[in-house]
């Protein structure tokens, strides 16, 4: 790999961290406003549900969102605060439908403690200032004039220190504050402060209260005519206002997120630690609180977020699980449940730990996560491309062409299936037991190749073979006409859709037929010069049933044309220029879109947009699917028209935001396919590959495919075994025990790699935990093992002071401990290395040699070791090499000398950054992410002239991420096809806590150069939404220092390339001198990345 | 490292997890504008439209949004020196000129006016001030100090002690004349 390195994210953060709701995109509609980290997304509150509008990147890690109204407003504006002390005020312009920015700000001080408890945004209900707590003891204000624009931050000095929360009380004359605090006596009390805009400072609140529940950690400000506050303790909720108190006392438990059901704010819905979801009420009499009541209602993932959208729906945002879609009924339902979850959001974070397999053999990479926390836990298989799930097959030898029949025009579902054979045509339909059985359609020529076949109008079939088109009666199977090639020709190549026929004959003769009722008629004959290889008439105007074009590709000339009908008039003529036939034309309509599709008998594919009433051809792009000829046939999935492209790379081909997307499909070879949607089979597809007939659903057609296996525990650490077909994890599950304390059990759990079962456990023991897993393979022996890091998480020990390293055999399915070895600290990471183990233990690196003891037993033996770090967190290795991420070190490079039996240090990075994880890209370079969610490439220095330059591991690249990794994996998510250039560039994937999936892919150095051109014009283009810069985005960014980035770039940035309009494209290729066409093949072809 | 345990100890969950009938009650009316009636229940995640802004995103000029960097104590010093200020109009525009002079005279509370550098320098926590300053006790100081204060005035600091209190007290009264 190299230093020059593109970052582009697979799969986006799913992580919900907070969520409103309000009148953003008009006063009229009602949003629901989710923010996912670095992303924001609209959706629009509909009748029918949660109608999605926009998924809006970030340039920040958002630390508070919220909707607000100034005086004067018609429509909220949302109010976005990020990590790096920015915000932004926006607004939707309903008629460019575009995000305006109202405001924008810097809200950094130069000195100041960041708080501990993250950062608090609140905006004054009634809109007289916006506060922030970002420093400890500071409070900042930002206040609206009456025009409802800002004015000049000031901060104001809070003497507490130590703050849980912060909220704006209702109903008060000036804006006040509800701080929540703990004393340096641990204890708990809230006190209030009018925030004195004239002076600048605070006046102390009448309202306070001393000495409330350990565990109060969240204040609701209830709205007039009530007014004053709830707050949410671990074991009581009190409410509180100037003249009341009430308390209640709750089951233990920690709130993490509350959402407000009424507009007077009687009611709340609660979510705590373990998804629990309550109902909490404040009985009133008219405006004085007599109580209050909680109510359990039932299981929701655990929530970050809770949003009341509207008719007792409810949004739960999560970032342990998946987020939901959740319906609050009246009645329980048998479990005693009042919660129905209507929809669930995949949410992969956090990705604690993952690997890249190959589970199918196709030489295609899928990612397994560990995903989610506690009782959300689960594993998730990440996949590039679209599944087909198999539901039945068939061998069927030699099949040269498929088609799926009706029995009426009217009948919704196919019945028939016809497969056509080199000299004969058989019918099979599905029978009354919904069994595909073989049958006759009388009107039919079976005794040859069939061509094509098609339902037609007036309840008719049509059938081309070489010699003849017939037309039959679907009701009657009779043959009602026939139309006979002229003698001495033969049908090669033809096409119908439900009212027109067009066939080729040999000599270049272009026949086209039109369908009546029970007759076909031949209107128009037409001779071209050369031979025609494919054609299609697929309808794509506005009659479903008549095509007003014809599209023929061509012999010898290598064109495809475009003719009218029914006249056969030359429209267009394309060369598509090269010796390659083309082999398959396809007219179609995406997302209202036409195109005209054209693949060579490459494997490759040609697309031009079409203009459907002037046949013009334009925007010619092509791609390259695989590397043998290629059929093209539309299909409808979930009534979107998509098409199939059958070749040895199987492909399907869709559009997304009015894009073309080439997804491959899990499926070795594939010479026919059609869509078959019977009654027993709805939705399906038929098949034909190698010998076989197939037939099969398929999945949504989206780039990325999850598949969820909850584990109801919580997976940290996950290691496939290719020899055993397993997967081991080490994961932990929260145990009730008699006396209402929770306590944890670890275990090392065994998977089948197919099913996804638990086919063996290991239970650690009391207070130990699993810390690392691999699988390998020692020096003189040919078993393949787990070994098993452990530590013993002793609650009055600060670092563990002991361990395992357990070694396990996969026998008949089980796992059967071989050997243990004691250690004295954490085994943070194991790594095979020169057939022995390499161990990371505290601060020291440990190598084990495996010894064959004289009774024929196995045992580790220690054999050198490695001091000098504070905790050695991540190690990689790579022949003799040891790369060593510290807990607080950053990167060291480490060396095994096999003479004198030792492990020195080699370089070192001496930056003092916090890792998250390691790397190793290639000999001299090594990557590392660490905990303020920055990427940093450094380089050995062998050719250093001294002893300190060559000690020393320079840093070559820097970059923020704004994503927190947890792991990095040499690997790769699609398919490399070795003919294209991207097939020979390196990527690693990383996993993080967001839920985010991400290449990181080293270019060589031009291509680079290329790339980062393009950025820097794109940054021109495309803007930060509400004004916040891209470079201050991506540069790096610690305690310690900011710098640029460098020698990274930015792939989603680059990728977005392909959204913008034809103008924007335009206007970079004219700043870049490089054509638009050029432009986009070189992105698409990063796009392909990932 | 991951993704954060859970603070604090943990709840039961288990047998209590069924809800108790009697949440009915409270669910009855739950707030609706008319939105989810339908019973198609559909949304399409992966369909989102993915917003690429091209148009120019900086904010109105003057909605770019800094904070003052005035220290705090400065800040409320000034503010309350403007609203003495206010009740004194007539105030000596030299002493208000002194007043934001050091930033250890900010620790004092209101009056604050000015105080010398050399009596800040010899005794920095004693109140001191010498316009508030009542004339007995100007016996307690230091000739020294009491030079110090002349000097800060303009005055002369020649002669005995008693004739230095004698000038600050003259000087003060007409100080004083002027506050009235």
């Amino acid at each position: 790999m190299s230093i020059w390195n593109y970052v582009v994210t697979a799969h986006k953060p799913t992580n919900v961290t907070h969520s409103c709701v309000g009148n953003f995109t008009s006063a009229q509609e009602l949003n629901l406003i989710i923010a996912k980290c670095t992303r924001i997304e609209i959706h629009l509150l509909t009748p029918q549900g949660l109608q999605p509008l926009l998924d809006v990147p970030i340039y920040g890690r958002i630390a508070t969102l919220e909707l607000f109204r100034p005086h004067g407003e018609a429509q909220d504006l949302l109010f976005i605060a990020t990590e790096r002390y920015k915000f932004c005020v926006l607004q939707w312009d309903p008629e460019t439908s575009e995000l305006i920015t109202r405001a924008l700000g810097d809200v950094s001080d130069r000195i100041g403690r960041a708080t501990d408890n993250g950062q608090i945004g609140i905006i004054d209900p009634d809109c007289r200032l916006i506060g922030l707590h970002l420093y400890d003891g500071l409070f900042k204000v930002i206040p609206f004039d009456n025009k409802g624009q800002l004015k000049e931050a000031f901060n104001i000095r809070l003497e507490e220190l130590q703050v849980l929360d912060i909220k704006f009380l209702y109903g008060c004359q000036k804006p006040t504050i509800v701080v929540l605090y703990q004393d340096n006596k641990d204890a708990r009390h809230i006190k209030t402060y009018e925030v004195v805009l004239k002076e600048k400072d605070f006046a102390e609140g009448s309202l306070s209260q001393t000495n409330l529940d350990n565990g109060a950690g969240l204040l609701i400000p209830v709205p007039m005519p009530l007014g004053g506050v709830i707050i949410i303790g671990e074991e009581t909720i009190v409410y509180c206002s100037t003249t009341t108190f009430k308390a209640i006392p709750i089951r233990p438990s920690i709130t993490r997120a509350y959402g407000r059901v009424d507009a007077d704010g009687s009611r709340y819905l609660l979510s705590d630690h373990a998804g629990l979801l309550h109902l909490l009420v404040i009985t009133h009499e008219k405006e004085r609180v007599t109580g209050l009541k909680i109510e359990l209602l039932g299981e929701t993932s655990v929530a970050s977020t809770i949003s009341y959208l509207d008719n007792a729906f409810v949004f739960v945002g999560s970032s342990y699980g998946d987020s939901q879609l959740i319906k609050l009924n009246l009645q329980p339902d048998v479990k005693g449940s009042y919660v129905e979850v209507l929809e669930r959001y995949v949410n992969l974070g956090p990705i604690v730990d993952f690997c890249v397999v190959d589970l199918e053999r196709q030489g295609q990479g899928q990612v397994v996560t560990c995903s989610g926390a506690y009782k959300d836990g689960s594993l998730r298989i990440v996949r590039n491309g679209i599944g087909i799930n198999e539901q039945a097959s068939v061998e069927l030898q030699g099949i040269k062409g498929m088609w799926s029949l009706r029995t009426s025009t009217d009948d919704p579902y196919d019945t028939f299936l016809v497969v056509s054979f080199i000299s004969e045509t058989r019918i099979l339909a599905m029978n009354s037991e919904d069994e595909l059985e073989e049958t006759e359609i009388e009107g039919f020529y079976s005794q040859a190749q069939t061509l094509f076949c098609a339902d037609a109008i007036h309840n008719q079939l049509v059938q081309v073979t070489a010699s003849s088109v017939r037309l039959v009666s679907s009701l009657t199977r009779e043959k009602l006409d026939e139309w006979h090639a002229p003698s001495g020709f033969s049908v090669n190549v033809a096409t119908a859709n439900a009212s027109q026929v067009l066939l080729a004959t040999g000599g270049g003769h272009l026949v086209y037929l039109e369908i009546g009722e029970g007759k076909l008629i031949e209107v128009k004959h037409a001779q071209l010069e050369y031979e025609i290889s494919c054609l299609d008439i697929n309808p794509i105007g506005e009659n479903p049933n008549y095509s007003t074009l014809a599209v023929v590709g061509m012999w010898t000339d290598i064109s495809v044309r475009i003719f009218s009908l029914p006249s056969l008039d030359l429209i267009v003529k394309e060369q598509l220029g090269g010796e390659i036939i083309p082999r398959s034309v396809l007219l179609c309509t995406f997302e209202g879109v036409s195109y005209l599709l054209c693949a060579l008998g490459d494997g490759h594919l040609f697309n031009f947009l079409l203009n459907v009433s002037t046949g013009e051809l334009s925007d010619r792009k092509k791609v390259s699917l695989g590397t043998q000829p290629i059929t093209l046939r539309t299909f409808a999935s979930k009534n979107t028209t998509h098409v199939f492209a059958a070749s040895d790379r199987p492909t399907v081909i869709y559009s997304s935001n009015k894009k073309l997307l080439y997804s491959n499909v899990n499926l070795k070879e594939v010479s026919h396919m059609c869509p078959f949607n019977s009654a027993a089979f709805p939705d399906s597809l038929a098949i034909a590959k190698e010998g076989e007939l197939t037939i099969g659903t398929i999945d949504d057609i989206q780039k990325l495919h999850i598949r969820s296996i909850p584990l109801g525990e919580y997976a940290r650490r996950i290691c496939h075994q290719e020899q055993t077909r397993t997967f081991a994890i080490c994961s932990l599950k929260y145990c009730q025990t008699n006396s209402m304390e929770e306590s944890e059990t670890h275990f090392l759990r065994l998977l089948d790699d197919q099913t996804f079962e638990f086919i063996s456990t290991y239970p650690l023991d009391a207070y130990e935990c699993g810390c690392s897993v691999i699988s390998c393979s020692f020096a003189d022996d040919n078993n393949v093992y787990y070994c098993v890091g452990t530590a013993y998480v002793l609650p009055e020990e600060n670092e563990p002071s002991k361990g395992r390293i357990l070694v396990f055999l996969v026998e008949d399915g089980k796992l059967s401990l071989i050997t243990e070895k004691e250690t004295k600290g954490a085994v943070y990471s194991l790594n095979a290395f020169n057939g022995k183990l390499l161990a990371a233990i505290n601060q020291k690196i440990q190598l084990y040699k495996w010894m064959l003891r004289d009774d024929g037993s196995r045992e580790l033996q220690s054999e050198i070791g490695h001091h000098g770090h504070i905790l050695a967190l991540y190690v990689q290795t790579r022949g003799d090499f040891i790369v060593v991420g510290d807990l607080m070190k950053s990167i060291s490079l480490l060396m095994y000398k096999h003479e004198e039996g030792q492990i020195e240090e080699r370089a070192r990075d001496y930056n003092a950054n916090w890792m998250s994880a390691v790397e190793i890209l290639d000999d001299d370079i090594y990557l590392g992410a660490e905990n303020s969610f920055n990427l940093f490439t450094v380089r050995k220095n062998s050719d250093g002239a001294t002893d300190e330059e060559r000690g020393r591991l320079e840093v070559v690249g820097e970059y923020h991420l704004g994503e927190f990794v947890n792991r990095f994996r040499h690997g790769s998510l699609v398919m490399r096809l070795p003919d294209s250039d991207v097939g020979q560039i390196p990527t690693v994937i990383f996993g993080t806590v967001n839920g985010v999936i991400g290449v990181i892919a080293s270019l060589p150095h031009d291509q680079y150069v290329f790339l980062e051109k393009l950025q820097s014009n794109l940054v021109k283009v495309i803007k930060g939404v509400g004004g916040l810069s891209h470079e201050h985005w991506r540069s790096f960014n610690n305690e310690k220092k900011t710098s640029d980035a460098k020698n990274f770039l930015d792939g989603d940035l680059i990728e977005s390339f392909l959204d913008l309009s034809r103008s924007r494209m335009e206007e970079i290729s004219k700043s870049m001198g490089v054509s638009v066409e050029e432009l986009c093949k070189r992105v698409e072809e990063m796009t392909r990345l990932h | 490292m991951e993704g954060g345990p859970p603070k604090g100890k943990a709840a039961s969950a288990g047998d209590t997890r069924a809800a108790p009938p009697g949440a009915s009650k409270y669910l009855v009316n739950l707030p609706s504008r008319g939105l989810f009636s339908s019973t198609v229940i559909s949304s399409n995640p992966g369909g989102m439209r993915v917003y690429v802004c091209d148009h120019d995103t900086s904010p109105p000029v003057e909605q770019v949004i800094k904070t003052n960097q005035t220290n705090i104590l400065i800040r409320s010093l000034t503010l309350k020196k403007q609203k003495a200020d206010s009740c004194a109009k007539d105030l000596k525009v030299k002493i208000a000129a002194d007043s934001t002079r050091g930033k250890r005279s900010a620790e004092r509370p209101v009056e604050g006016r000015t105080s010398s550098k050399r009596a800040n320098l010899s005794s920095s926590n004693q109140r001191e001030g010498s316009s508030t300053r009542l004339p007995e006790e100007f016996q307690n100081l230091t000739v020294e100090r009491l030079r110090g204060l002349l000097k800060e005035r303009g005055l002369s600091t020649k002669g005995k002690k008693d004739e230095l209190i004698a000038r600050l007290k003259d000087d003060s009264q007409s100080d004083c004349a002027c506050d009235k």
